[in-house]
């Protein structure tokens, strides 16, 4: 179960990569790999069959590679606008992984993304993981903590 | 340029309106970040905002024919994505005129449109045409 849905975000991210940024040399590494102090943290809420939360972790200078290349404009520094459109993204990860879930017959919902800040350990998890994903514009961390419905 | 060639989807109707929708979200995100004062800025957003409202809503409209034109299989699911998305311009307007035009309500929209709009037409609506495709 956890490796089923740990590759199932890694495969949304690519894919959104991808397709939103014309970006496809993307890799997945162990977390440690993620060393970062200036972060964008970005919690997207899980209900369902699967309960708990996923949290995207995008350094600073990642989030502004990835606003820069979507509006051709230049961003400098990670404001409301910035975040919000990260947050449209880490929406767009999470209900990719939904959609294809839900062919597993595991049927979840998504809550609204929301800017958090990263608490290390919130509870106990069934399934709890985390990876980094490294592209040509920086890297991004996953965490996943979900437990299954009782 | 937002609009990028591989957005297109090969059904000129679609694809013209598409490039028009880009092409007033651009110049919407070129007001909203400009270092003009903000009160220089909320007339020409507003205008935006107002044409938008009505094009999105006649946009999705007609990809919504279109769909059920060649018997697309996502219809249902697609509407639902643009009913979504109509919703949520909707109750932004509103309540960015209930707050008397509040920058930080306009900037999280912009930022929210932007990823939406570029996931909507490069991934989503990419799925109609191969559909389109396929059917032949």
């Amino acid at each position: 179960m956890v490796h089923k849905l740990y590759k199932e975000f890694v495969d949304a991210t690519q894919k959104v990569f991808n397709l939103m940024l014309n970006i496809s040399d993307i890799s997945e590494h162990p977390a440690e790999d993620f060393k970062c102090e200036d972060e964008v943290d970005i919690a997207v809420g899980v209900v369902g069959d699967l309960q708990g939360k996923v949290i995207y972790r995008f350094p600073v200078s990642t989030s502004l590679n990835m606003v820069n290349i979507m509006s051709g404009m230049e961003f400098d520094a990670v404001d409301i606008f910035v975040a919000s459109a990260i947050s449209e993204i880490a929406n767009i990860i999470s209900g990719n992984v939904m959609m294809a879930l839900s062919g597993k017959n595991i049927v979840c919902d998504i809550l609204p993304p929301e800017q958090c800040k990263l608490d290390g350990d919130d509870g106990e998890y069934e399934i709890a993981t985390s990876c980094c994903i490294h592209t040509t514009i920086g890297k991004i961390c996953l965490e996943i903590r979900l437990n299954r419905a009782a | 340029m937002l609009w990028k060639d591989n957005y297109e989807l090969g059904v000129p109707e679609i694809d013209a309106q598409h490039k028009e929708l880009f092409r007033r979200v651009e110049s919407f995100l070129q007001v909203l970040r400009s270092e003009d004062s903000w009160e220089k800025r909320v007339p020409k957003l507003n205008e935006t905002l107002e044409f938008m409202k009505k094009y999105v809503v006649e946009h999705f409209r007609d990809e919504e024919e279109y769909q059920k034109s060649i018997n697309y299989p996502g219809y249902e699911a697609h509407k639902q994505r643009h009913m979504g998305m109509v919703n949520y311009v909707q109750e932004v307007s509103r309540r960015y005129e209930q707050s008397n035009n509040n920058e930080d309500l306009m900037q999280e929209f912009g930022g929210r449109l932007l990823s939406w709009l570029i996931n909507h037409v490069a991934a989503e609506d990419q799925l109609i045409a191969e559909y389109a495709k396929k059917k032949g």
